[in-house]
């Protein structure tokens, strides 16, 4: 399997705060990866430098080859727009929008907008029957399939969810990780940031994080190495 | 796509752009009526200052130019040097050749005047009539006579005039009686032949009158053409007339200008306020449009595209309320109609569309915005 990130020995500080210290470790093509740990561990910095949304002080972060660290402003605006695609727990629609639509947007900032492929993500997700809706006419779960739809319909090399179900109750819930449970035997690469250990346990593998360092990389199946190790 | 965004943003933002919308219209609607008025006031003008008669006086070199002093002046033109006048004025301009005499009328002296009686009309709409005015300069049958000589020589209208000259007499019909306010009311008025005849002065006129449309430009155009064709006589702009319309409509046209920069200033800075806010409110659309790969270009290119359509939207809307504006103030001001330019349109259009370009400046701090910080709810 080719690597899909690689990390090597990353930093990231706010003036002195170290939100990430010095963290390494790979992604193969088609892991699902969850990424665990208390608030302000550096689990979404490290989310945030992955998806070309922050920059590194030091060390490499590397995407399907492309060392993120390395891009300027208008490199990185390509890189969200070909490599990424995102979750977010708050869902992210643009309220303005239909569902259709907000799927269209991603399209349209990435190359060219396709209306019957955006229709066919979102019938995907279950949500044929709700192109035209805006979000506030919409339930939680069904934003949220929404984004995953919007996610990806430019076929990114990672998908990128941000406690993907942290604002959804149990039935969305199960709609959501089913869907994520269905790319992932598709072949695709997720890294999800998770409070819940029931919905970490469905990953590959599991990372945890605390004050900024890795502490645990933990299997499924539950062979845990030492903490405070790199890998 | 791009459109599609760009109504969306319309429809999603229609509370707060409908501020900044009725500015535009209120701005655009208030430009097109100025700028409606700035085109036909010099028409209105000229043809207010019309009324007040000759503009242009051509004269013997050397000799007085008015009217009431024309029977003592003893210089006289020959018609045949006028003849190039119809050709350096424009088509349609009232004028008439004039010649006085000192003659006599029931038996008391009477200042004569030979004219076209068709031209005195248009040269004078100030002039009242009693009566008829003589429709035809051939017409050498009928005369007009002023007031206060009516009343001298106890004449109505369709009495018969005898005015004598030396030996020599002519015969015409009162056609109507005249109300000057001026000289003229003591004057009586014949066809130009027939009086010419009358004092042997057959060919020779004492002065001619002109009243030139298009304002003091078009004045003074004409009174340099006429110089140059017409060397061996005088021509005089009458500057009391010219030089007044030429400074109302100067005045008239800086309190036009200044009221439309000041206006669009003021639409500029009420589009600024609301265009303040709602960069506010767009700062987590614009995090996300950033963080799903959107680059500032694409993203700042919708805004302006909404600001443009806004603003072109506002300018039709304006434009079109404007030439009813015009149109109203035409009446009021005037007392006629000033109809809309076409080309008014664009201009409030294209103006209210940069107006509001300009106005949408606190947009561009949506370039600075971070889509990790948006996205993180700060």
């Amino acid at each position: 399997m080719p690597t899909v990130v690689q990390i090597e020995n990353l930093r990231k500080e706010f003036g002195k705060v170290c939100a990430l210290d010095g963290v390494s470790f790979r992604i193969e093509a088609g892991e699902w990866i969850a990424i665990m740990g208390p608030s302000g561990s550096g689990k979404t910095t490290l989310i945030n430098i992955l998806g070309g949304l922050d920059t590194p002080t030091s060390g490499a972060a590397i995407v399907d080859g492309v060392d993120v660290g390395r891009l300027d402003e208008s490199g990185l605006t390509r890189f969200r727009a070909e490599k990424i695609g995102f979750v977010f727990q708050q869902f992210h629609l643009v309220p303005y929008l239909t569902a259709l639509e907000n799927v269209m947007l991603a399209q349209y900032f990435h190359s060219t907008t396709d209306e019957k492929e955006a229709q066919q993500a979102l019938e995907r997700v279950g949500l044929g029957d709700r192109i035209e809706h805006l979000p506030t006419q919409l339930s939680g779960g069904e934003q949220q399939r929404v984004a995953v739809a919007r996610a990806l319909i430019n076929h990114p090399k990672l998908i990128l969810a941000d406690e993907p179900t942290g604002n959804l109750d149990e039935a969305n819930e199960k709609i959501v990780l089913d869907l994520l449970r269905e790319l992932h035997a598709e072949g695709r690469t997720i890294l999800m940031v998770t409070h819940a250990s029931s919905i970490g346990a469905l990953a590959d593998r599991r990372i945890d994080f605390s004050h900024g360092r890795l502490v645990t990389k933990v299997s499924p199946a539950g062979s845990a190495p030492a903490p405070g190790s790199k890998t | 796509m791009f459109w599609r965004l760009v109504f969306q943003l319309l429809r999603g933002s229609r509370a707060r752009l409908t501020v900044a919308i009725l500015a535009l219209v209120s701005g655009a609607a208030v430009i097109s009526g100025l700028l409606n008025l700035d085109f036909g006031v010099e028409y209105q003008l000229t043809q207010q200052f019309r009324t007040l008669g000759a503009n242009i006086v051509i004269a013997p070199r050397a000799a007085p130019s008015l009217p009431e002093s024309g029977p003592s002046n003893p210089a006289l033109m020959n018609e045949a040097e006028l003849s190039q006048v119809q050709a350096n004025i424009p088509p349609r301009t009232p004028y008439s050749p004039f010649t006085y005499v000192v003659a006599r009328a029931e038996g008391n002296p009477v200042v004569a005047v030979g004219a076209w009686l068709d031209q005195l009309q248009a040269l004078n709409p100030t002039w009242k009539m009693e009566g008829n005015w003589v429709a035809s300069r051939d017409d050498s049958a009928a005369c007009l006579i002023g007031r206060n000589a009516s009343r001298q020589l106890h004449l109505a209208t369709g009495s018969a005039l005898r005015v004598q000259y030396l030996n020599q007499t002519a015969e015409c019909r009162v056609s109507g009686i005249l109300d000057a306010g001026a000289a003229d009311d003591n004057q009586v008025f014949m066809n130009l032949r027939a009086l010419q005849s009358l004092a042997g002065l057959g060919g020779k006129v004492s002065l001619v009158q002109l009243s030139v449309n298009g304002g003091p430009a078009a004045a003074a155009t004409a009174a340099s053409q006429l110089t140059n064709a017409l060397p061996e006589v005088e021509v005089r702009p009458i500057r009391e007339v010219t030089d007044a319309e030429g400074h109302l409509l100067g005045r008239i046209r800086l309190l036009i200008v200044s009221m439309i920069v000041l206006i669009l200033i003021l639409t500029a800075l009420c589009v600024l306020a609301t265009m303040a806010a709602l960069a506010m409110e767009r700062r987590a659309d614009v995090g996300l449009m950033k963080a799903l790969g959107g680059s500032i270009g694409r993203i700042a290119g919708i805004f302006i595209a909404e600001v443009g359509v806004l603003g072109a939207l506002g300018g039709i809307i304006g434009a079109a309320l404007g030439a009813g504006l015009s149109y109203w103030m035409g009446l009021r001001v005037f007392e006629a109609a000033i109809p809309p330019r076409w080309e008014v349109f664009p201009i409030t259009v294209l103006t209210m569309t940069v107006v509001a370009m300009a106005g949408a400046l606190p947009l561009r701090a949506l370039g600075a915005v971070k889509p990790a910080s948006i996205l993180r709810g700060e």
